[in-house]
């Protein structure tokens, strides 16, 4: 019987003392001797054919090391083939731009100069003549009949397209009450974190071995890729990630520019810093959720929706990520969307295009939209029905009575509690008061609305939703961790996690804590070195460390109690049953006061006689486990929202924000709840500040933060986070939240707006509704064209 | 105007109650003579034009973006770091109150937060809430939702 001294309490962050004073280390602040430092030189245009590069005024500037192109490196980077995803067309491009560009920002050259200062200077005399290329900008324009093809040798600008039918909905939707059609705008907008990629590259040409320090969120994921475009073994190649700072998503792929780093350092034979920027990251790291939902819908007499039929177009930019396959998206998109609902008749078409802008990446719930467009189809529905919103969705999930069940598309629903998320939710705004109150507020011409939103999240993904994917084999992602008693009596915990902000140090720490009754300031979290951590590809992302990494290192760490307990056993030759870890750091034997044993004595006992831990002799304890997760694996949460909008100056004020969610038990309260709400902070910069914006020639608009905003303490209210507590049987109860607050947001907020304005009998099909906008709706300005 | 970029200026200063020299180009910011010429890695630049504030520093006392100052200007001005927050590795009031409140969670920005935070308890010791979210207002988080560290500020107000 473990202890469960700290595991669901807020223990404070083991990560918070290093960052509050400095001492936190990120890859800018790695300084190597003899270190250089790359600029990239950057398509001007969106489409075009390079004609000519001229480096020759560039090389003789001060300080300048090398200026690179793709010819100049062609010995050195093969070809680069995206991660393969069935019925998906993926192009072979270079790293550094060959004979095309695609897109504003592509990197055609790098120079490498004493000082960054230097690098830049010669990037800027780099001189590059382009045979301009017809532009496509979006949807339409790369469906359209006479479009402009990115890639020829595909011969069309789609990339990907299926049809999935579940039931009948033409059958359905003969025998519905209302019919309603809708289509609905995702605007592309970005990641953003605050810490720009980064990396330094440092090849030693004695021993042929690559070193690198990066930014990223999936350290042997950047192993594998550089070993493979590099032609140097991975055993050779050694990722090092430090503190990261953010990534949600982007920092998961391997970038261009990263691979051309590494590059540059092996040719040069000395270490390379690339620090990206702000508008480079703007530009170039990758912008997300960018589609076209067109919906039909059907429901009978009692608003039971009877029918779906949805049709998603994607806009994936120019190139493939070097990760996620963007068909993923709409696999995942169509396999989430029935949610926890009661849907029989269900159709899904899904189409991936390429346009000239930036490569669509993986942003925290990568789905996001599916969440939105349901729940914003809803309200639609609820309101066509003459059905209150909250009894709609009551009406449409599927009851207790009902589950667990597979959703239609196969996602098997297990411990779903969103009725009881839902009620709570309104119970904690007081929706009737609040609907008096809005009554009495339009008298008065003030404009107040509620919005609310469900949805379940896998946290992490199980097999079933896998399969409804399309993943025939299902791969499941096993994740190992490996614990070590250190001769001074602390533990060594290896973490295939990445953790960029998500306190995995503490979490995991808390976990083992307990396991081995332990104070917590004898556990170390080891996170970010292929060298010494477990393999696992995907590192921090998919909200899978609660379940994932909590179960390999709980899983180890018993093994390594059992261990410890066995070697007091033979020592005092007492019967293990018969000892206890008192949660100090010390072990006694039950019933015998005296006896008592402290783990750092059983540690150095270890080391010195290898012979009482291990057969073999071998010195100290070290134990590894391998955790697979099952079904049931859901996050859930209801979001509710109330606004009021100015309908004089278009702005919306967020005046509640209460998130209920259930994520199985928590590990640490405070870090669950910082999640929730910086993930619902995202989603309402979402909605009302962010947007990645192209001119129709394919110049990006947004390029530094004057232009794409990032909501302020001013914007974000407080978020009120109500835990729904549920207990699943489960030898790992917690489930991931990393994600869910921004996959909610945005269907709640637009909600809110909407109903805000029912005055006005405004449609909201569009998630991006910053003040011009609300004020083209109301009809106080002439919508701009 | 274009600065020379091989002009170089001797900058004398006073950084976290130490005395400290160098001689950088004249075109070094003032982040990039901290970070790169004095060791004080703690002061982030994740912008570089003067909106996020991750960069933000004392200079004699009041807020300045440092990746938007010259390292010239600090010739003979006394900085304060993050680094110059905790004393003889005693967190201060504010450091203390973040733990307490998890403040942050990746980091990147807690130094320009932390400083602004500084000059804001400095100026008014007393401030609400309202008042707090005003001050931070030129500091962009992006994984908090500010909550938490709205929060420490308001603690650390004792």
């Amino acid at each position: 019987m473990t202890i469960q001294r700290l595991t669901g309490t807020s223990v404070r962050r083991v990560e918070e003392p290093r960052l509050i004073t400095g001492q936190g280390r990120y890859v800018d602040d790695v300084a190597l001797p003899g270190m250089l430092h790359a600029a990239f030189v950057r398509s001007t245009i969106a489409h075009g054919l390079i004609r000519s590069i001229d480096t020759a005024a560039a090389a003789a500037m001060p300080g300048v090391r090398a200026v690179l192109s793709a010819d100049d490196v062609a010995d050195q980077i093969q070809t680069l083939a995206p991660n393969a995803a069935p019925g998906l067309f993926l192009p072979k491009f270079t790293a550094l731009a060959s004979g095309r560009v695609r897109v504003v920002g592509e990197p055609v050259a790098v120079v490498v100069a004493t000082t960054r200062a230097q690098a830049e200077d010669a990037a800027d005399a780099v001189q590059i003549d382009y045979d301009p290329l017809d532009v496509v900008i979006d949807i339409d324009a790369a469906l359209a009949a006479d479009a402009e093809t990115l890639f020829p040798e595909h011969g069309s600008n789609v990339v990907f397209h299926s049809k999935h039918t579940y039931g009948n909905t033409a059958a359905a939707l003969a025998g519905a009450v209302h019919i309603v059609t809708e289509r609905f705008v995702q605007h592309r907008h970005a990641n953003v974190p605050m810490e720009g990629r980064a990396i330094v590259a440092d090849y030693h040409l004695g021993s042929g071995k690559l070193e690198v320090h990066a930014s990223h969120q999936a350290p042997h994921a950047l192993r594998a890729m550089l070993s493979s475009v590099l032609g140097i073994p991975a055993s050779a190649v050694r990722v090092v990630c430090g503190d990261i700072g953010g990534g949600f998503g982007q920092k998961g792929g391997v970038g261009r520019e990263e691979i051309v780093v590494a590059a540059t350092a092996r040719v040069l034979g000395v270490p390379v810093k690339w620090i990206e920027d702000r508008s480079e990251n703007l530009i170039a790291a990758g912008q997300a959720r960018d589609e076209r939902l067109e919906v039909t819908a059907g429901i009978d007499h009692e608003g039971r929706l009877v029918a779906l039929q949805v049709q998603m177009t994607i806009d994936t930019g120019a190139y493939p990520q070097l990760g996620f396959p963007a068909s993923g998206y709409l696999n995942i998109i169509r396999a989430l969307m029935p949610s926890a609902y009661r849907l029989t008749n269900y159709d899904f078409e899904g189409t991936a295009v390429v346009t000239n802008k930036a490569t669509y990446v993986p942003y925290r719930g990568p789905w996001e939209v599916e969440t939105w467009v349901r729940e914003r189809l809803f309200d639609v529905l609820a309101r066509v029905a003459g059905i209150d919103p909250v009894e709609f969705r009551l009406r449409n999930l599927w009851s207790a009575a009902e589950l667990p069940r597979p959703s239609v598309t196969g996602a098997e629903l297990i411990d779903i509690t969103q009725r009881e998320t839902l009620v709570e939710a309104c119970q904690a705004v007081d929706y009737d008061a609040f609907l008096v109150e809005q009554a009495a507020a339009r008298g008065d011409a003030r404009y107040l609305g509620i919005g609310f939103a469900n949805f379940i999240e896998p946290a992490p993904v199980m097999p079933s939703l896998l399969a409804a994917m399309g993943f025939t084999a299902a791969p499941r992602t096993p994740q190992e961790a490996r614990i070590r008693l250190e001769l001074d009596g602390s533990v060594s915990v290896f973490t295939s996690q990445q953790p960029h902000g998500q306190s995995h140090q503490t979490t995991l720490s808390q976990l083992v804590a307990d396991e081995l009754g332990m104070p917590i300031e004898r556990i170390r979290v080891v996170a970010g070195d292929t060298d010494v951590t477990p393999f696992n590809m995907v590192g921090t992302g998919g909200s899978r460390a609660a379940t994932l990494a909590s179960g390999a290192v709980i899983g180890a760490a018993s093994r390594v109690r059992q261990r410890l307990l066995r070697v007091v056993s033979n020592l005092w030759e007492i019967d293990p049953s018969d000892l206890e870890l008192a949660g100090d750091g010390t072990i006694n034997a039950l019933g015998v006061p005296d006896r008592s044993i402290s783990i750092a004595e059983i540690a150095k006992r270890t080391y010195a006689n290898g012979s009482l831990a291990n057969d073999d002799g071998a010195p100290g304890i070290e134990e590894r486990f391998a955790y697979i997760s099952g079904e049931g694996t859901w996050s859930q949460s209801t979001h509710c929202c109330i606004v009021e909008v100015d309908t004089t100056t278009g702005f919306v004020q967020i005046r509640r924000y209460v998130v209920v969610e259930d994520c199985g038990r928590m590990i640490n309260p405070a870090i669950v709840e910082g999640q929730v709400r910086g993930g619902v902070a995202q989603g309402i910069g979402a909605v009302l500040f962010e947007h990645a914006v192209y001119g129709d020639d394919g110049q990006f608009l947004t390029s530094t933060l004057m232009d794409y905003l990032l909501p302020t303490s001013m914007d974000i209210p407080r978020i009120e986070v109500i835990h729904h507590h549920s207990d699943p049987d489960d030898d790992v109860p917690f489930r991931g939240v990393g994600e869910g607050g921004a996959i909610g947001a945005p269907a709640a907020l637009t909600n809110a707006i909407e109903n805000a304005l029912e005055p006005f009998a405004v449609a909201i099909r569009e998630q991006y509704l910053p003040p011009y906008r609300i004020l083209e709706l109301c009809g106080v300005i002439e919508t701009e064209t | 105007m274009t600065v020379d970029p091989t002009a170089i200026v001797d900058v004398r200063l006073t950084v976290n109650s130490a005395v400290r020299q160098a001689t950088v180009p004249a075109r070094t910011t003032a982040a990039g003579l901290l970070r790169d010429h004095l060791g004080l890695t703690g002061t982030h630049t994740a912008c570089e034009h003067g909106v996020c504030g991750s960069c933000t520093i004392l200079v004699d006392g009041a807020s300045a973006r440092s990746c938007l100052m010259f390292a010239a200007q600090l010739d003979g001005c006394a900085v304060t770091t993050v680094e110059g927050l905790a004393t003889d590795g005693e967190l201060n009031d504010l450091q203390s109150a973040c733990l307490e409140t998890h403040a942050f969670q990746c980091g990147f920005c807690t130094p320009g937060v932390l400083i602004v935070a500084t000059e804001l308890l400095a100026q008014n010791p007393s401030a609400d809430e309202a008042e707090i979210r005003e001050g931070l207002a030129g500091n962009a988080c992006r994984c908090t939702g500010y909550e938490s560290i709205v929060e420490a500020v308001l603690r650390a107000r004792r």
